[in-house]
């Protein structure tokens, strides 16, 4: 481009609308009309301020829209929604919605397509949408029109990486993480310039001999360790720092291959947002053999524990314990199982570590490990209620049946679980929507999803005290947030695997959810 | 119009540029080349010797398939058109034709024409100027993006010389257009309370209206907040590009917008209306 094209380029850019649709104020704010991210806030509580919608009307919620997503499998983003506009993804595309009536405004696809899935939403910042892609790109796009503004790319997928996660918008930040660990790929954590793609970070999940931590993997084994980014992680903008969840090591099943704690698989990492450095982390599973991740969401509260007020970062974790740490520094607060199916850890010492039940490893013949791989939950939000002081999760119980090979690392995108799993058939899948009080873990209540036996949908609190949960049956439910009673509930017609959301739009109410391959939006029923 | 996405094109296209994407544009071994003198010869030999079986202007005939129409005749490459000319498909009803090669040559280069998108035809003239163009006294940017950069109100162009043929972009800039495509139609409303607002549908049925407003604001209505919707009868794209730019200029606009094509990474959406 000429000098002189490119100034009437600036020219025309300049003219354009210079107030920008969604701002780090507004994110900060998290203003309850709105949901502005993966998690709707950056502390991942999923609770929303809205209660038009409550524990007296609900019975009155009805469908307002289904918008169904040609093509679609299984949905599993959380829709973004800025001023009654929704944003909503599957792998390779989005849809722009007028939120309420479901109405398309525009929808991008990305051609030719590598077809991998899932994709967990958008991000939206200033004029622009931003997602990742199956073949590992970071993609903007102009929010008004899906008009594809630039890309870039965030790891080689020829290598087997791709990024299904929501990229989280950080104060002109892009943070984008990858998977998949399962592959022998390290994983690390990336942060992009929101204007211009440029990467500005890049914080590597597995550490290079010499570094911290190296001392933690045998030999050559950190080479094809593992440890992805593959959900979204929150957010503190007092103390800077970003939480995120990492994965597996790997190979998953076979722990001869990869002797040592294997940091920073299984951990909750904090970075320092400006400049990606590892603050403090905290590893859940050392010497992870169950392929259970850590990557569930972390959720942030201010609460008083122990007796004086703390800034607390809490997650349910895959394994079956739930966690309290001080989020300031990583300090393990309390652990306790949140499901009955725990085989493998008695307990956990004063510093959080699991105290082995010897034996419960992958053999060659299998060997039951509770919880399942698939985890005693997942990928499915948590969500916590300051009115009650209750956190909620989806809960699974059951167990697995685990088997390990010798199997060897194979570069260009294939599996290196070095063997794998099934579904026990004595203690199948059940799954739960459990309320635990956050600072002791102790479970106030239950509901339990009759006839579920696959992972679910996350949760959605609301100051209507109201807690929504979604099953594989399809039913969508809403919880009385203090009891657990069933209020109001909905035949989606088709299962659904992701986290419900809330917003307004011209003074109504709207619950969001996507089910199989279908969004639909609730609201009052209009006299 | 530059509006129209030919989306009935999109699945060869899809096929034509699997093979080609990984590399460089492929080259033509057409020792004729791809002017639209050669085209026009071969147009008339095929007219005169193919018609029997093919059909009138490459459209299916009572033994031969539709040349402008089958997909599988646009990722052929000149060699192995020309080989089918020459030598006949073997245990098929085509018949090698006698004709001299350099007949021939001008024949693939007509058949390869019916289906060639912008991007792979002759298309002379001053690129840079062109552009310069396309930024300046066309004001093309102030309504399309390319690469990025540009206005949103029409069509981003970042890959239209992979879409549409050179014909119909011409005709885009010097035609009016008879049909508005979905998503560009110019509205006019006038809301409850008496606001004015101008912009473009970008979807609307009987009970809700998605608008992009002349700020390039999305602006949702339903239609009991709105008093009066006029749809307007023009585009907003103009169509006298003819007539503002001289005839050097036009071409060079030509050679600039034939030649936006996005390789492999960033093919334009496929059939978005199909999907809907």
């Amino acid at each position: 481009m000429t000098n002189r094209s490119a100034s009437a380029c600036l020219l025309i850019l300049s003219l354009a609308p210079a107030a920008a649709q969604v701002s780090y104020e507004q994110m900060l704010k998290a203003d309850p009309g709105n949901w502005l991210t993966y998690s709707g806030s950056y502390n991942s509580q999923r609770h929303s301020l809205l209660k038009q919608v409550n524990t007296t009307n609900v019975h009155a919620l009805v469908p307002k829209w289904i918008y169904h997503v040609p093509g679609a499998g299984r949905l599993e983003s959380v829709p973004v929604v800025v001023d009654g506009v929704m944003y909503l993804s599957q792998p390779n595309e989005v849809h722009t919605l007028d939120a309420r009536t479901g109405r398309l405004i525009w929808q991008y696809r990305r051609e030719p397509a590598l077809r991998r899935g899932p994709n967990r939403g958008v991000a939206v910042y200033g004029n622009r949408v931003y997602f990742t892609t199956p073949d590992a790109y970071l993609v903007a796009l102009d929010a008004r029109t899906g008009n594809f503004l630039w890309q870039s790319k965030i790891a080689e997928a020829k290598e087997g990486y791709w990024s299904p996660a929501a990229p989280l918008v950080i104060n002109g930040k892009i943070i984008a993480g990858v998977a998949p660990g399962d592959y022998g790929m390290n994983g690390f954590l990336d942060a992009y310039d929101a204007s211009t793609g440029e990467r500005l970070w890049r914080w590597n999940a597995i550490p290079r001999p010499g570094e911290p931590g190296s001392d933690t993997w045998a030999g050559d084994s950190w080479k094809t360790g593992g440890g992805d980014t593959w959900l979204t992680g929150s957010y503190d903008p007092q103390l800077n720092l970003i939480y995120w969840g990492i994965g597996n090591p790997a190979p998953d099943f076979n722990g001869e291959m990869r002797k040592g704690d294997n940091l920073y698989t299984e951990c909750m990492v904090a970075l320092d947002a400006d400049t990606g450095r590892l603050k403090w982390y905290f590893q859940f599973t050392p010497h992870d053999v169950a392929d259970w991740d850590a990557v569930e969401i972390p959720v942030l509260v201010d609460a008083t524990l122990q007796g004086r007020p703390r800034k607390l970062l809490v997650q349910a974790n895959r394994n079956g314990f739930y966690y309290v740490l001080d989020r300031t520094n990583g300090k393990f607060l309390l652990g306790t199982p949140f499901v009955k199916s725990v085989n493998w850890a008695k307990n956990l010492t004063a510093e959080g570590r699991p105290i082995l039940v010897p034996g419960v490893e992958p053999s060659l013949q299998g060997t039951k490990i509770c919880p399942s791989t698939s985890g005693a939950t997942n990928w499915m939000s948590p969500a916590y209620n300051p009115d009650t002081g209750l956190f909620y999760v989806a809960a699974i119980e059951g167990c697995g049946i685990n088997t390990k090979s010798y199997e060897k690392f194979r570069p260009g995108g294939f599996p290196f679980d070095a063997t794998g799993y099934e579904e026990s058939p004595e203690e199948p899948r059940q799954l739960y929507v459990r309320a635990l009080e956050l600072t002791t873990g102790k479970l106030k209540w239950e509901f339990k999803q009759i006839g579920s036996r696959a992972y679910g949908a996350g949760l959605l609190s609301t100051a209507g005290a109201l807690i929504f949960a979604g099953c594989d049956q399809g039913i969508f439910t809403a919880l009385d947030a203090n009891t657990g009673t069933p209020l109001w509930h909905f035949n989606t017609g088709q299962a659904i695997s992701a986290s419900p959301m809330t917003y307004t739009f011209k003074g109504r109410q709207y619950v969001a959810v996507e089910a199989g391959s279908n969004v639909i939006a609730f609201a009052l029923f209009d006299e | 119009m530059l509006f129209q996405v030919l989306r009935w094109t999109a699945a060869g296209l899809l096929l034509a540029s699997a093979s080609t994407a990984q590399q460089q544009p492929e080259q033509s071994v057409n020792p004729v080349g791809r002017s639209e003198e050669a085209i026009a010869e071969g147009h008339e030999l095929y007219n005169r010797t193919c018609t029997v079986c093919h059909g009138l202007n490459g459209a299916a005939g009572d033994r031969g398939p539709a040349l402008g129409g089958g997909r599988s005749y646009v990722i052929r490459s000149d060699n192995s058109i020309f080989d089918a000319i020459q030598n006949g498909i073997s245990g098929a009803a085509m018949p090698a034709s006698g004709l001299r090669p350099m007949e021939i040559w001008k024949i693939v280069a007509y058949i390869r024409s019916l289906r060639a998108t912008a991007s792979d035809a002759f298309v002379p003239g001053d690129i840079a100027r062109g552009e310069r163009i396309f930024r300046e006294k066309g004001r093309c940017g102030s309504c399309h993006m390319i690469g990025g950069h540009g206005g949103v109100a029409g069509p981003d162009l970042s890959n239209v010389g992979g879409e549409r043929t050179l014909a119909s972009i011409r005709d885009s800039l010097t035609k009016p257009r008879l049909q508005i495509p979905r998503g560009y139609q110019p509205v006019e409303v006038v809301a409850i309370d008496g606001r004015k607002i101008a912009g473009i549908a970008k979807n609307n049925d009987n009970f809700s209206l998605q608008l992009l407003d002349s700020q390039d604001r999305l602006q949702l209505f339903t239609s009991d907040e709105l008093r009066e919707i006029t749809y307007k009868r023009e585009s907003l794209m103009p169509s006298d590009y003819g007539t503002v730019l001289v005839p050097a200029e036009l071409q060079d606009l030509l050679a600039f917008v034939s030649r936006q094509v996005v390789h492999k990474a960033e093919r334009r959406r496929r059939t978005q209306e199909d999907d809907q």
